[in-house]
């Protein structure tokens, strides 16, 4: 069970643009990410959208698998950005590290 | 009945080939041809074609025929086509018989089978055919005034639409005012009218028409009569005082209420913080406070949670039916554009308060609900979707800072389980039909099983009853949202004006007809009849002796032939059916054509 934190998204700011809630979760960037499988990094987006940010910390090694090729942001339809919101949850996660 | 001998005209269509890929047309056209009675048999590619009723008139003017059989499509498609052409050629439209060679042959049978088929359909239709009367139809004088029975939006537009046509209306409300559901929603989707408005330019019209009478706070206690002459017997709640409308016909705009979820439904009645987007509703269009949150009874809401399908689309199995067994399998339609703009409005007016909506399916399928839904994502409300048979569960949150959390095992992300905090449930219920269970039995209207009232066909007669002179419209049929619902009271008030702008009203002359010299009187056929008032025994006085005789009212007789096979003189038989005419049909059916 995974519980929602209402004020990630705001937390996230700090760290990241908000282009996250562009995403309709049409799964473009995971088929055509090379490297991550298992809904990546669409998965990581959905999980910026609900607040599931306990998710985010627990699975963040898979952010770097990610080599910042820009294919999924190329692919984008919704302009969501997702190598650039990867980019940001990785500067997340290092503020974040070890802190609870 | 069976006169000379009849020249039937038997007229075989192609159906540019719907028909003649299965049927040997031209075979059995051969067959037709030499079956007794048959004048002549033609074939052509569309039968309902001007050239293929040019045929037909030209035979009849030209006194080839005097008796049609047309083999085609279902008589439910061109039968009054056919009819219509034969009364241009000055004949008489009841010389008609149908072959459905398309919908019980060609489409259901290949080869020689289907060929042969059609044969014998024709063959029974050309029997009946030689035993056809020239008919007139039933002409009963009509009242030039409708009664609109509820003053909701529906009733209110076709009361309007009616009267514009010169044409006087009464209005019967049960409430004590008028506007129904109206009076309950603030802003309309998807187009964001104020509701109030809405009604307040309809009503300004309604209230100063001199053709229309408004009786609220009242209610229906009996009906009776018949197309152009129904009766009304109502009576003020207030004051008990009755009144009895004659009325040419009658339009069922009864309306519809909302779904009650069941004591524990999504936490319903065990939190007060549980409500439903009705309730909801009021709450926003008094709530005129400024700030970025949204407080509904004094409270903050930094987080609510939208739950839709309450109510609606319930699967046997896994829903709770109602005491009574019932469940609503259908979609309420209205709910989803509903909330989207109930979000979009909180979302615009009171950013701070955050929406989570739990949905099944978004059904955004009408003009301008699909941009609601677009316009509900870029305000970020937070989509989660969850399965019937894994309902969102409400629970009190063991945190303090919100008083509920809801559980909901989310398939959009990927069907891992979420706990929302929330301040504030609404649960988007549906909508059911009120209950008019009783003035639905004085009138004899079909009710569905899905209690909604039920017209005679969804497509080819959507505001009717079979009852002939009753009309339906609005969300007593079916969920619609305003618009659609005066799109309905639109059609059923053009199809009550038709029907009444004439003062009188013809109706197919199928209905039973008594031969007084056979009819010994034993009231048999009065008490086998299914319709109060269309049979009695009167009276007659034959050289100086009192006999009793069976006498029908045309307009009342539905056609059933409940008499016909009671009585044991054979002195009633229904016109246009007729056993004769049965007999001879089976006769050519079991002789494949060859016989009488």
């Amino acid at each position: 069970m995974n519980s929602v934190n209402l004020d990630f998204a705001e937390e996230l700011k700090e760290y990241s643009d908000d282009t996250a809630f562009e995403c309709f979760n049409c799964g473009t960037c995971a088929a055509i990410c090379p490297l991550v499988h298992d809904n990546f990094p669409r998965r990581m987006i959905r999980y910026i959208q609900v607040g599931a940010k306990e998710k985010i910390l627990e699975n963040s090694d898979e952010l770097w698998r990610c080599l910042h090729c820009g294919l999924c942001t190329h692919t984008c339809p919704r302009e969501a950005d997702p190598g650039e919101i990867i980019l940001g949850l990785k500067r997340f996660v290092l503020a974040n590290w070890r802190k609870s | 009945m069976s006169e000379k001998n009849q020249n039937v005209g038997v007229y075989i269509c192609y159906c540019g080939g719907n028909i003649s890929d299965h049927v040997d047309v031209e075979e059995v056209r051969n067959r037709v041809e030499k079956m007794p009675g048959v004048a002549l048999a033609r074939t052509e590619m569309f039968m309902c074609s001007d050239p293929g009723q040019e045929m037909i008139i030209e035979d009849l003017k030209s006194g080839k025929i005097d008796r049609v059989v047309v083999a085609s499509c279902a008589p439910s498609l061109h039968e009054t086509t056919f009819r219509d052409a034969i009364n241009r050629a000055g004949s008489n439209p009841f010389i008609y018989e149908h072959a459905n060679i398309r919908e019980q042959v060609s489409w259901v049978h290949h080869g020689d089978t289907a060929t042969d088929k059609a044969s014998v359909l024709i063959a029974s239709a050309t029997a009946k055919a030689k035993q056809l009367k020239p008919l007139d139809p039933i002409r009963v004088e009509a009242k030039k005034h409708t009664t609109i029975i509820g003053g909701g939006i529906a009733g209110i537009k076709a009361a309007l639409d009616i009267a514009q046509t010169g044409i006087d209306v009464t209005l019967v409300e049960k409430s004590p005012i008028l506007g129904g559901q109206l009076n309950n929603l603030d802003r309309l989707a998807p187009s964001g009218e104020k509701a109030s408005e809405v009604l307040q330019e309809l009503l300004d019209q309604v209230l100063n028409h001199k053709g229309i009478t408004i009786h609220t706070d009242c209610k229906i206690q009996d009906v009776t009569g018949y197309v152009g002459n129904f009766s009304l017997d109502i009576v003020t709640k207030s004051d008990n005082k009755k009144l009895t409308i004659d009325t040419g016909a009658i339009v069922m705009a009864t309306g519809s209420v909302s779904y009650m979820p069941f004591e524990g439904e999504y936490g319903f009645g065990r939190h007060e913080q549980v409500i439903t987007l009705k309730d909801l509703i009021p709450i926003l269009k008094e709530n005129k406070s400024a700030g970025s949150v949204l407080k509904v009874n004094g409270k903050t809401i930094k987080n609510m949670v939208m739950i839709h399908c309450v109510g609606s689309r319930q699967i046997p199995g896994i829903h709770q039916p109602k005491e009574n067994g019932q469940l609503n399998e259908y979609c309420s339609r209205t709910c989803c554009a509903a909330m989207l703009n109930v979000s979009n409005q909180i979302r615009e007016n009171f950013p701070e308060t955050g929406i989570y909506e739990m949905y099944r399916d978004i059904r955004t399928y009408g003009r301008g609900q699909e941009e609601l839904y677009n316009q509900a994502s870029k305000n970020k409300v937070i989509f989660m979707r969850y399965e019937a048979d894994a309902q969102p569960e409400i629970i009190p949150s063991p945190k303090p800072d919100y008083p509920l959390q809801v559980k909901i095992k989310d398939s959009l992300t990927f069907n891992e389980e979420m706990e929302i905090p929330a301040d504030l449930v609404v649960l988007a219920t549906g909508i059911e039909p009120d209950d008019v269970s009783g003035l639905a039995s004085m009138l004899k209207l079909p009710i569905g099983t899905d209690k909604f009232l039920l017209e005679v066909h969804p497509k080819l007669r959507p505001v009717e009853f079979p009852i002939t002179g009753v009309f339906l419209a609005g969300t007593c049929q079916a969920p619609m949202d305003t618009g659609e619902a005066c799109n309905a009271a639109g059609a059923a008030a053009v199809k009550a004006s038709a029907l009444l702008s004439k003062g009188y009203i013809e109706l197919d002359p199928f209905v039973a007809e008594v031969d007084t010299d056979k009819c010994q009187g034993h009231g048999a056929c009065v008490e086998a009849c299914l319709k109060e008032g269309a049979l009695e025994l009167i009276e007659v006085n034959i050289e100086g002796k009192i006999h009793k005789k069976a006498r029908v009212t045309a307009a009342l007789c539905l056609g059933c032939g409940a008499c016909a096979a009671v009585c044991p003189e054979k002195a009633i038989d229904i016109n246009g059916w007729a056993l004769k005419q049965y007999e001879d049909m089976v006769d050519a059916i079991v002789s494949d054509g060859f016989t009488v």
